[in-house]
This record gives C-alpha cells, sequence and structure tokens, in this order.
C-alpha cells in the first residue's frame, strides 16, 4: 500500500523504489528523467551480464515486408537479433514500421490478407516462422502480445485470465485457479482484485486492465512477450506500475516492446532498435543508443530534433 | 425603447417569418404520422377490443367456424350442452332481451364400453366412425375377403320398384334376401335417339355426370371439384355422334335448360318397355353379400359398407372402445360377425342447459354450437329455425391461424438463423475483400428489394413442387427420380387405399416408365419396393413456407447480423488470436458472444416481419380452410409422423385476416371476425417487438465494452 501511495504523489517514486530493491546503493530519490547517466547505471549491470553475450531468442535476417501483395515494402532489409531474457525496444517516429515489425513476429499480419514476407525471414527458437509446417496457432502460444489499446474481454477477471487456457481445452478448477492466481501475482494485479475476480474486467481502471491483459497473456506461458506500445492509453501512474512490471517479467520472458515514449525505451530496455522509414537505423545496448549513437538521425531524433 | 438598445432584439422581417413557416410545416408532417397511426390503431382496438372482450378466450382457444344466423320461433324447454351454451353467449350479447327460464340439469347419456376382437369382420364405414369417436384409434389391416357378409338395417319397412337387370343380379347375389312373391310389372317408356355434333360447349356438373355412363365420346377441359357445383366446364366432342339414351339421362344432359350448350341435331322418341319387380323389405336388419347390398344401395338403403370391397377382417384386439348406445345398436347389427368382449354400459353425466326463448328472435351461432343445439332438440323440435343465413370464417376463433403462424414463424426463424449466422460469420470473418464478396453482396441488396410475392411463385416452384424428397412411394408427378435402396416392407393396405399408391410388383422398373405404369392405372402415388430420391417438392405445406419466408428474410437477417459482427471491436480477434486460439475458436468465444445481443434483435425484427407476409405463404403454405390443426389427422406414427406434419398445410394469420376481409362477402355478421383477428394478430405483433426490446436490453446490460 506504502508504494501505492507515494505513486499517487510522484510518478517516478516508484520506480526510484524500484531502484532501490535492485540496486540498494543508488540514490534513492535521483530525478531519473533529467539523468541518463542515472539509467545507465540503472542498465549498467544487466548489459554487462546479459545484453552482451544473451542468448539468441529472435533472429531476424534481411526481412523485408508489404502490405500490399508486394508493391511497395514497408520495412526494408531488417537484421536484428533479440537476446533473451531481455527487454528489446523498438523505437522510431510513426510510421517508421516498428509495430509492423513487433506484429510479424507472431504472424499477427496474417489478419491482412495482402500482406506478404518480401524477402528475409524471421527465427524464433531456431525455427522459421513463416515456414509452411509452422502453425499461427502454436506459434502465438508461445509468443503472446499486449495491445495498444488495452482490450480485456467484457467477462469476469477470472475468465480473462483463464481464456487461453479455456481454449486450449483445459477444463479442470484447479489447473485454472492455480494458473489464475499466478499470473495475477506475476502481473502484480493479485492484491488488487483477489476479493473481486467474479467482476466484471471492465470495471478496472485503465492501468489495472492493461496490467490484466498481461496477466492474461502469461497465463499462457509464452516465451516471448511482444508489447505494442501497451502504455500509450495509460496515465503516469498507470505507466509507471506497468513498467515495473515489465522490468520484473524480463526474468523469466524475453519481452519486445513498440514504444513511442524514449524516456520509457531508455528505463526498461536492455537494447533499443531506432526505425526510420522501414528500415533498422540503428541497434544497440540502450546505454550505447542513448548516450553514443553512431547514426546521425538516432542522435537527432532521441535528442527531440524530430519525430 | 429598451428594445432599441438590446443588440440581439427580434427581427419581425420576412425571413423571420419563412423561418417560422418552414417550422410550422414539419411540424405539421410530423403529426401527421402520429395521427394517422393513432387512426389506424384506434380504429382496430375500438372495434376489435369488444369482439375480444365479448368471446373472451374462446377466441383464442377456437377454430374459425361458419357463423349461422338464424331466425328462431319462440318455444320453451330447448337443451344445450351447457359448453355450447357459452358459445352461444358469447355469440349473443342481446341474449338476455329473449332468453329466459334458464335452468341447468344434468343429462345422462349411456355408452357402451367394449373390446374388439380379432376376426372381427366390419365395414370399413363403420370402422372409419369407431375411430372419429375414439380418439387414439387407427386400425392397420392386413387382409380382406370381399366374400365376407355385411350387414344393414332398415329403421322402417321400403318399398322398391326394381328393375328387371338388378333384380336379376340382386337374386344371384343373395336370393334369400328377397321376398318370394315379386309381381312383375311392365311399364312403357321412352328412349330418345340423339345426334350431337362435333365441338366445344361448356356444361354443368350434373349434365357431365349424366352423360359419364352413355356411350357418347367426350372429353372434359378441366375437371369439376367437388366443392364447386356451379361450375361450368368445356367439353369436347370430337366427333358427330348418335347416341340412345334413357329418359332420365336425357331430362339430365338435354333438357330445356342446357339444350342450348349441348347441340342436338336431331332426336327421336324410341318407345321402349322396361320390367320392374316391386317387392317390400320389412324393418328389422339384414346381412347379405356386398354385391347384393351394392345393387340395393342404387335403391336407397342406406350402410356404411365398402360394397366393392366387403368387410375388413380385424387381426389384432382393440381394447377399450367407447361408442354412445345408439350407435352400438346400428354397429353389431350392420356388422353380424363382429367379435366383442368385455361389454360394459358406461353412464356419463353431461351438463346441459335448458331454457325458453320468449319472442321470435335471431340468433347467432357457431357450426359446432349449431350442431349440438340441433341434434339435442330433434327429438322435441323444439327448436324450430324459420330461416338460416350462413357467413364463412366469421364464427368461432382464430386458434388455427395462430398456431399456423407460429410454426412458420419456428420453421423459418430456424433456416434463415442457421444460413444466415453462417453466411455472415463468413462474410464478416472469413471471405476476403474482392469480387466474389462484392457479388455476394450485390445479389443480397438485389434479393432484399425482391417484391414478397415473387418469393411466393419462387417457393411454389421450388419448394412446393421441385425440393428433393427421400420417400418410398414417390409421387408420379415427380421431376426426378433416383433410387436409392432396395426396401423390403411393403406399405399397409389402408394406408395404399387412403392414399391411392400404386403397388408395382416388379421392381426394376425405371423411373418413367414407373410413373407412366401408376399414372395409367390412375395412381398418384407409387410403390415397388425401393427408397428414391424424388425431387417432387413438399406440396403446400408449412415446410415449404417455412422455407421460402426464410428465403425472403435471408437478406435483412445476414445484413443485421454482420452489423453486430463488425460492432465487436477489433482488439476482441487479435487479443483471443494473440492467446493461440484458432480462428473459429476466436469467433466462437470472443465474437458471437458480444455480437449475441444484435443477432437477437434481428432475428426478432425478422420474426415480426415474417409473421406478417401474406405473399410468400398464399402459394406455399397457407389454406382458407382447415378444420384440422397442422398435427391433427396424422394417421402415422413416429418420426413419419413428424415429417408428415411439416408436410401438412395450416392457416396462417395474415392469410386468415385477408381471407375475412377480401374474400367472403362483407356484411355486420362478419366484421367482428375481422377486427378481431387483425386486433390479435397486432397484439402478438407488438408483444413480440417488446420481447424484442426488453431481451436486448437485459442483455445489453450483462455484454457491454
Amino acid at each position: 500500500m506504502n508504494q501505492q501511495d507515494s505513486a499517487n504523489i510522484d510518478p517516478t517514486a516508484t520506480l526510484s523504489g524500484q531502484a532501490v530493491t535492485a540496486a540498494p546503493t543508488e540514490a534513492p530519490d535521483a530525478p531519473l528523467r533529467q539523468d541518463p547517466a542515472h539509467t545507465e547505471h540503472l542498465h549498467a549491470k544487466s548489459i554487462t551480464e546479459n545484453a552482451l553475450e544473451g542468448k539468441t531468442m529472435i533472429k531476424i535476417e534481411d526481412l523485408s515486408f508489404s502490405y500490399d501483395k508486394g508493391k511497395t515494402n514497408t520495412l526494408r532489409n531488417i537484421s536484428l537479433d533479440i537476446p533473451e531474457k531481455q527487454v528489446t525496444a523498438f523505437i522510431g517516429p510513426s510510421g517508421c514500421g516498428k509495430s509492423t515489425l513487433i506484429r510479424c513476429l507472431n504472424r499477427m499480419n496474417d489478419l491482412v490478407e495482402t500482406s506478404c514476407i518480401t524477402s528475409g525471414n524471421i527465427k524464433i527458437m531456431g525455427q522459421d516462422i513463416h515456414a509452411k509446417e509452422v502453425s499461427a496457432i502454436e506459434l502465438r502460444k508461445q509468443v503472446g502480445m499486449v495491445f495498444q489499446k488495452y482490450n480485456p474481454f467484457p467477462k469476469s477477471i477470472y475468465d480473462n485470465v483463464a481464456y487461453g487456457l479455456r481454449i486450449q481445452g483445459i477444463k479442470k478448477k484447479s489447473v485454472l485457479d492455480e494458473a489464475v492466481e499466478r499470473s495475477l501475482k506475476n502481473a502484480a494485479l493479485w492484491d488488487e482484485v483477489k476479493d473481486r475476480l467474479k467482476d466484471s474486467a471492465l470495471g478496472l481502471s485503465g492501468g489495472q486492465q492493461q496490467r490484466l491483459c498481461i496477466a492474461r497473456t502469461i497465463a499462457v506461458r509464452p516465451k516471448v512477450i511482444l508489447m505494442d506500445e501497451p502504455c500509450s492509453a495509460l496515465d503516469p501512474i498507470a505507466t509507471a506500475k506497468v513498467e515495473e512490471l515489465m522490468l520484473e517479467l524480463r526474468k523469466d520472458f524475453t519481452i519486445v516492446i513498440v514504444t513511442h515514449s524514449m524516456q520509457q525505451a531508455s528505463r526498461i530496455s536492455d537494447r533499443t532498435a531506432f526505425f526510420y522509414l522501414g528500415e533498422l537505423i540503428e541497434y544497440g545496448s540502450t546505454t550505447h543508443i542513448f548516450t553514443n549513437p553512431t547514426a546521425k538521425q538516432t542522435e537527432d531524433y532521441i535528442s527531440g530534433r524530430f519525430g | 425603447m429598451g428594445s432599441s438598445n438590446n443588440p440581439f432584439s427580434k427581427q419581425r422581417n420576412s425571413e423571420h417569418i419563412k423561418e417560422t413557416l418552414v417550422k410550422l410545416t414539419f411540424i405539421v408532417f410530423t403529426y401527421l404520422i402520429i395521427f394517422a397511426a393513432l387512426g389506424i390503431f384506434g380504429k382496430i382496438i375500438y372495434e376489435g377490443a369488444p369482439v375480444l372482450w365479448q368471446k373472451g378466450w374462446s377466441f383464442f382457444t377456437k377454430k374459425p367456424q361458419t357463423l349461422f344466423v338464424n331466425q328462431v320461433e319462440k318455444g320453451e324447454g330447448i337443451e344445450i350442452p351447457a359448453q355450447n351454451f357459452d358459445g352461444l353467449l358469447a355469440n349473443n350479447p342481446d341474449a338476455d332481451k329473449w332468453l329466459t327460464n334458464v335452468t341447468e340439469f344434468e343429462k345422462t347419456t349411456e355408452f357402451i364400453k367394449f373390446d374388439l376382437l380379432s376376426g372381427s369382420r366390419i365395414g370399413s364405414g363403420y370402422l372409419g366412425e369407431l375411430e372419429s369417436l375414439n380418439a387414439d384409434v387407427y386400425v392397420l389391416y392386413t387382409e380382406r375377403d370381399t366374400d365376407a357378409a355385411v350387414g344393414f338395417q332398415l329403421q322402417a319397412e321400403k318399398k322398391i320398384s326394381m328393375q328387371q337387370s338388378d333384380y336379376v343380379a340382386l337374386t344371384k347375389a343373395d336370393h334369400k334376401l328377397l321376398p318370394a312373391e315379386t309381381p312383375e310389372r311392365t311399364v312403357n317408356l321412352s328412349d330418345f335417339e340423339l345426334t350431337i355434333a362435333a365441338g366445344e360447349y361448356p356444361i354443368g356438373k350434373d349434365a357431365h355426370d349424366a352423360l359419364v355412363p352413355t356411350e357418347l365420346v367426350f372429353q372434359m377441359r378441366q375437371t369439376f371439384a367437388d366443392d364447386e357445383p356451379d361450375k361450368i366446364n368445356l367439353t369436347l366432342i370430337p366427333h358427330e355422334q348418335t347416341i340412345t339414351v334413357s329418359a332420365d339421362i336425357y331430362y339430365a344432359a338435354f333438357d330445356e335448360e342446357e339444350r342450348g350448350t349441348l347441340p342436338v341435331k336431331s332426336e327421336q322418341e324410341v318407345p321402349v318397355s322396361r320390367t320392374f319387380r316391386d317387392f317390400t323389405l320389412a324393418a328389422g336388419s339384414y346381412i347379405t353379400k356386398p354385391e347384393a347390398l351394392s345393387i340395393l344401395g342404387k335403391y336407397g338403403i342406406q350402410h356404411q359398407h365398402d360394397p366393392l370391397k366387403g368387410s375388413i377382417v380385424l387381426n389384432k384386439n382393440i381394447t377399450g372402445l367407447t361408442v354412445p348406445k345408439d350407435f352400438w345398436g346400428i354397429l353389431t347389427q350392420a356388422n353380424p360377425s363382429l367379435k366383442t368382449a368385455n361389454q360394459s354400459t358406461v353412464t356419463a353425466d353431461t351438463a346441459y342447459i335448458r331454457f325458453d326463448i320468449s319472442k321470435d328472435t335471431e340468433i347467432l351461432l357457431d357450426t359446432e354450437d349449431r350442431e349440438s343445439i340441433a341434434s339435442a332438440n330433434e327429438a322435441t323440435g323444439k327448436f324450430v329455425t324459420t330461416s338460416e343465413q350462413t357467413h364463412s370464417y366469421s364464427g368461432g376463433g382464430v386458434i388455427g391461424p395462430i398456431i399456423g403462424t407460429g410454426l412458420l414463424v419456428i420453421i423459418c426463424m430456424l433456416v434463415a438463423l442457421f444460413t444466415g449466422i453462417a453466411a455472415s460469420i463468413f462474410l464478416n470473418e472469413y471471405a476476403r475483400a474482392g469480387g466474389f464478396v462484392k457479388t455476394i453482396r450485390l445479389a443480397m441488396l438485389n434479393l432484399a428489394g425482391v417484391p414478397s410475392i415473387v418469393f411466393g411463385l419462387f417457393g411454389l416452384g421450388l419448394f412446393v413442387i421441385l425440393a428433393p424428397c427421400v420417400t418410398s412411394t414417390p409421387k408420379t408427378s415427380s421431376a426426378m427420380m433416383v433410387p436409392l435402396v432396395k426396401l423390403g416392407s411393403k406399405p399397409e393396405l389402408r394406408v395404399c387405399e387412403q392414399q391411392h399408391i400404386y403397388i408395382c410388383e416388379k421392381s426394376n422398373l425405371s423411373s418413367s416408365e414407373l410413373t407412366t405404369i401408376a399414372t395409367a392405372n390412375g395412381s398418384k402415388l407409387v410403390y415397388d419396393g425401393w427408397i428414391w430420391l424424388s425431387l417432387q417438392g413438399w406440396g403446400t405445406s408449412i415446410l415449404a413456407g417455412g422455407f421460402t419466408l426464410a428465403m425472403m428474410v435471408l437478406p435483412v437477417i445476414i445484413t443485421s447480423c454482420e452489423e453486430s459482427l463488425s460492432a465487436v471491436p477489433m482488439g476482441f480477434r487479435e487479443a483471443s488470436l494473440a492467446l493461440g486460439a484458432s480462428k473459429w475458436q476466436s469467433i466462437r468465444t470472443a465474437v458471437l458472444p458480444y455480437a449475441f445481443p444484435g443477432i437477437l434483435t434481428a432475428s426478432v425484427l425478422g420474426i415480426t416481419r415474417v409473421a406478417g407476409e401474406t405473399a410468400p405463404i398464399m402459394f406455399t403454405a397457407a389454406v382458407a380452410e382447415k378444420s384440422e390443426l397442422p398435427w391433427e389427422g396424422l394417421n402415422s406414427t413416429g418420426f413419419d409422423k413428424f415429417l408428415d406434419f411439416l408436410q401438412s398445410s395450416a392457416q396462417a394469420l395474415p392469410y386468415h385476416i385477408y381471407t375475412v376481409a377480401g374474400r367472403i362477402p362483407q356484411s355486420e355478421y362478419t366484421q367482428p371476425m375481422q377486427y378481431g383477428s387483425v386486433l390479435v394478430f397486432m397484439l402478438i405483433v407488438m408483444s413480440f417487438a417488446a420481447i424484442s426490446i426488453w431481451l436486448r436490453a437485459r442483455v445489453r446490460n450483462k455484454i457491454k465494452w
């Protein structure tokens, strides 16, 4: 409760609190946003330990993608390795193709009939996901997705979280109960909703609904969670909670997040990829991108000169 | 002048007047709609409510009947069963002016309860009567013996003057029947020799019936229906013919009134002498052979045997039959070899009302009530009717039409919802945008604009006369027949007789040979041991009507279902798919439940629309007059009964309204039925609309996003 109260006062306080628990030696009240050095510090450990030597989870090779049967390529020759159990952020101005790319990763673009991969491939856990023998359904069980606009079903909180398991044919109540509790706890929502699991999910606040969507996604135990601007419809307090949750989840899941907020990328991601007009401009450790970008476009974008 | 200081003061110029006028016009037109609606509803309620009030529940529970308007003389001690007395009161609101001394009493009727044993011989007419008196009895029979004895009864002695030829035949058939002394009598009569010119001439039914046994060769353009005795049809005389006819035929076919129609070129009286035998049959019961009875039938001996086929031999026991005592007497006398057991007399007390009619008056009676009051007072002769007028469909109630409409709507909605929801799911969720979908949508738009009478004709062509049927007794009019499986069991003899099924013993004939043989034998159905897939249609039936209505309402259902499907946020589908659901799983669990309120509303609106349609059911399902409800009077059992039920025609409310309002002569006596039916119809439709609003609100409250 304490943590929640402080969150109400200062959106950054939660993260500071997080920083305290994660690295107690850091100054807890350091103003996070204004100090990139602090961000760098926050992730220094993870980058040195994980990012640079992390096992590759998703391997994108020379990917070109088109929404109109190959007439124009929305994504052009993108090659990118996404490491396991880290947060990888895609940033870039609107229309640069970052959402398209993330939707390629669990083949959500299959819903657009005229879309197609014009060159290259995507390998997740070593398997080309566009291969004929790959089932999109099985892929999506392993690669979950959280959407920009929180979209819980108009059902009870319990039914929302249990949905993914139920469509897999799991009906046993004890299994479902256990999975719902675990997922809600993982999504840091359990304490807030444990007494009203049977209430409609739509009665929750926006931030809670988005965390419920995350809980719903992790209930089916995917390997990868894709997040398409998960905080864009949330206020700063709710955003802070979701970000906190993501830092927690990266212990167990590989997370790919698309964000418009560079601060968010810098706060939560281990690696950052910058896209511009369908091309990958720069990709590297978040510290590197935000402090010492190689490409001029990256520098212009993160310093706010365009975008 | 405060107003001059007001910068926003009202301008009284032409612009302002124009504004006001335009506004007024709009108001007037809007109110016009309200007045029109009020006028229509007001008139129907004003005229219809008293009818419902006066007739009460009986309006909903009685079948449509003919109304009898009787001029009745005053009389005392008239008896009527209590239930019919209620009908009498409902039909005659002014009864208190002439109805006096109303007393209730119990009348005891005696019934005989008995079992009919295997081996009994019974005439087909008597068997039919037994079945009509005992609702759940239907006797199939497998054996028939034309030599079996048949019986008849004479209440009084009967004088018969029989032609010599018949007399000879009768003595040959059963000489014991006749008295020893039968004086011969010779009468001089005239035959007529006529020459008739070739050509095409209109003749009436009586003339036609008289000409059939003569040697005249002629061909009718149309057949005479039994219910249209006054119809005139064209007959074709192919060539000039000369025939000799007896006097009775001459007077029936060529008498003064008919002479103009059948041109007689020349006629000549030929004197003949005929011999008659006169004898008298005393009152009592007689047992004789079917052939003898058949001859006696021509001379006015009444019986219920089928003299062509003789008695029916029962091959199983029928238990628990109950018949009135007087019918028991007739039954046992007319069927001498009836084996009965466990015979007992049962008495039943029926509540009767005895009343006086204080003055000569006019009484309105439904068919049922009229029959029961007439039979109850037959013996006493106290109920004297001086004149009687009938008004079709103006008595009784509307239960038949209500049930018919209900069944049509149920069948229609089952078909339309399954098809419509499937189609809209395909169009909205599966189909790729492109030419195909565009074509379908264009077709649907066109379909929605097709006039309903065209759907009626379409239904007639497709469902009534061409739809596929799997049957062992295909119609000879079938468009195409494909043999499926060879079946062993023959249809039961009695069923064959009732439905005129032609039994073909050879089972290797082609479908065209089969239908030709059956048609030549005058049958409409044929059986040869195979089960056929036959394109013969479902006939005028609730099934055909339901399908026709479904075709009509399908565009509406598909359009509104699609709207409700596309109103479900894309996010639900994406979320579901992203959780590893298959396409159908995500539609079933994350789309359909939330489109449900919209689909529900669409279907209820569809119901109100199909319930009100007249044109599509005119040719496919609805009949003006049907005394039985669709499931009544079916002699089959189990699944066959269900199929027969689906293939039976029905009355329907909108068609009934059309009948009572447009097809019968209008009078003050027909009006209550018209307004009553319309009011009932409106109440039903409006209650459906109310249910839809309520349901929608309920479901919408539960499911929203």
